[in-house]
């Protein structure tokens, strides 16, 4: 089946003008069909790295996070926030009936001035009772972290002397963590003791106190809960909330379905577009081919009467496809990889969802995935026009053309 | 190598008011002796394309049979009836047939490079287009050629592979009379080297180079030896 292949060539390269719009519409799907999944398959991740990263059944702030640089905000999209809840409640909430183990977490953002190196969310945590941040800082270091040591999220850039500035003092990046799609690779996570040292820091260097009536000692800003086995998770919340005025319980169940609804809902939209454009772009391929195909004609009856079979025409009309289909197909996905990879950040602020990016495998798998969709497609759209043709006989093709 | 039609007929459907078909070729039998050459006459619509398509097994007959050698090539796969077409039967169609993306040359070698052969043809695809003057056009795309050259190129091509059958189709329709006297000249040439030549034409000039002649009209084909 040498000539029909070489045939194929022949044709493509002395009429690209011909091909190039099919070429342009196979580009088109792989395209969509790459970043709708890339897209899909990020926020997906980033969902699970905000349920690994929460760890706990229920999560207790202050109600003054309400708003802007709420829990919410910090978790997703790093964005900065501080706020208390006194020792007092604190013990309320460890009181409560239901609660197994509880985990402080005290939240401080770093100022932009000259005696911090950026301004950050620095979280700190009980090393002691901690079941939400540990287990993910193991991943990457195994050491306890002491007193003066800073673990530093993903996105935070580690400087040189791995020595970071706050509010005066050097504190020791003992690790970097991995990502997690979540406001939390930008944060800053230290043990109480530094942190709290820290705050004082902070009380005694800024003009204006942020801690003014707060016992930095005994506040947290965020209080994690594992419930008691069996135990009601609502019903604790509910307790909580009714009993300790001050603060607002919960449930991370209720949470991680918030996002996950959005997630479904962004996903579905997103879903959607690509199967509208595919939808659009299949028809299209399908008159453009058959409409090709009617133009050639002639140029098959003459193949024919030269000898060559129905089948030797459709496997002229194949490689054909096949090339113009791979090419096209190519060319989508490395714009896709461009834009996708390029716009992340973009995408992760707009859609306010945990973005979690694709490692290599799974890259590898979605883009071998909408290359053989895109070309497939490409190849089926061509498959009927190639089979009217060769189903017709040949004198009476080259009787309608002349 | 001897074709043979027995009782081929080809009908169309065409919506007219009395009738909602039409024969374009009625029954007729018909034989290419070797070494002859037979020129097919008649009006235009008479049904003389109709028949040596069907001839050339590219028109399936309404009912009757086209044998090869006593092979009944309509009923042969189409692969094998494609490869029997290309490796016996040379057919040159009325109007231009250039593949335009393959060079003159190209063109003309197509047929013999469509299905595994020994043979380069190259050289003899040379000396044909010698033959037919063209020679110095070989590397050209054929959309680069006048109507007279296509047809010569066609000629060519046609007779790329040998045949033993040769079916021309007004093949001197584009040609001046000079040329015109070398295509048939070469026509004589293969018929008397053993080659069954059928020409259709309305050109007179043809009829002295007929060894029969065969009239078609209105769809019915009378012979006069």
């Amino acid at each position: 089946m040498i000539f029909p292949f070489s045939l194929a060539v022949r044709n493509i390269k002395r009429k690209p003008f011909r091909f190039m719009f099919m070429s342009l519409l196979v580009m088109f799907l792989s395209f969509t069909l790459f970043f709708g999944a890339f897209t899909i398959v990020s926020m997906q991740r980033g969902l699970e790295g905000y349920r690994a990263r929460l760890g706990a059944d229920i999560v207790v702030v202050p109600n003054s996070a309400k708003g802007h640089g709420s829990l919410d905000d910090i978790l997703l999209q790093g964005i900065t926030g501080t706020y208390y809840m006194s020792g007092k409640d604190v013990d309320k909430i460890i009181n409560t009936d239901g609660v197994q183990a509880v985990s402080r977490q005290f939240f401080l953002t770093s100022a932009k001035a000259s005696c911090c190196s950026s301004r950050v969310q620095i979280i700190g945590f009980e090393p002691e009772t901690d079941f939400s941040v540990q287990p993910w800082i193991s991943e990457s270091y195994s050491e306890k972290i002491g007193d003066g040591d800073v673990v530093i999220g993903a996105n935070v850039s580690l400087p040189d002397d791995k020595l970071l500035k706050f509010y005066g003092k050097t504190y020791y990046v003992a690790a970097q963590l991995g990502q997690t799609g979540t406001g939390l690779d930008s944060a800053v996570f230290a043990n109480m003791n530094t942190v709290r040292q820290m705050a004082q820091d902070a009380s005694s260097l800024l003009d204006s106190d942020p801690f003014k009536g707060v016992d930095i000692s005994s506040a947290a800003s965020a209080v994690l809960i594992k419930t008691e086995e069996g135990c009601n998770i609502s019903d604790v919340t509910d307790d909580i909330n009714i009993h300790i005025t001050k603060v607002s319980a919960s449930s991370a169940r209720a949470m991680i379905s918030d996002i996950s609804e959005g997630l479904s809902g962004v996903s579905k939209v997103i879903g959607a577009l690509v199967a509208v454009i595919w939808l659009l772009a299949v028809v299209i391929l399908l008159v453009v081919f058959a409409l090709l195909s009617n133009e050639r004609r002639k140029e098959f009856a003459v193949l024919r009467i030269m000898g060559a079979s129905s089948r030797m025409i459709f496997t002229v009309l194949l490689c054909e496809s096949i090339m113009v289909s791979v090419l096209g197909a190519v060319v989508g996905l490395l714009c896709s990889f461009a834009l996708s990879f390029s716009l992340s950040d973009t995408l992760k602020s707009m859609l306010g969802l945990p973005f979690l990016l694709p490692d290599a495998g799974m890259v590898a798998v979605l883009s071998f995935a909408s290359l053989v969709l895109a070309v497939s497609a490409g190849i089926v759209t061509s498959f009927f026009s190639a089979r009217k043709i060769t189903g017709s006989e040949t004198a009476l093709l080259l009787r309608e053309d002349t | 190598m001897k074709l043979t039609a027995k009782g081929i007929s080809r009908r169309f459907f065409r919506n007219a008011r009395n009738s909602n078909y039409f024969y374009a070729v009625e029954k007729t039998d018909l034989d290419l002796e070797e070494g002859k050459i037979t020129v097919l006459i008649g009006r235009s619509g008479s049904g003389k394309t109709t028949l040596i398509n069907m001839l050339a097994g590219v028109l399936t007959p309404t009912e009757g049979s086209v044998m090869l050698d006593g092979q009944d090539i309509y009923k042969l796969s189409d692969t094998d009836r494609s490869i029997t077409r290309c490796r016996h039967i040379g057919y040159i169609p009325q109007g231009q047939t250039g593949l335009q993306s393959l060079t003159v040359l190209e063109n003309v070698l197509a047929p013999s490079v469509m299905y595994p052969s020994n043979s380069d043809q190259t050289k003899y695809a040379h000396e044909l287009l010698n033959a037919m003057r063209i020679d110095d056009l070989s590397d050209i795309y054929s959309n680069e050629l006048s109507g007279g050259e296509l047809r010569r190129m066609s000629i060519a091509r046609a007779l790329i592979n040998s045949p033993e059958i040769i079916i021309a189709d007004e093949p001197t329709a584009d040609l001046d009379n000079d040329t015109t006297s070398l295509v048939l000249g070469l026509f004589r040439q293969l018929a008397d080297n053993g080659a069954s030549v059928l020409i259709v034409t309305h050109e007179s000039d043809v009829l002295s180079y007929a060894d029969r002649v065969c009239k078609m009209d209105k769809g019915i084909l009378k012979i006069s030896d």
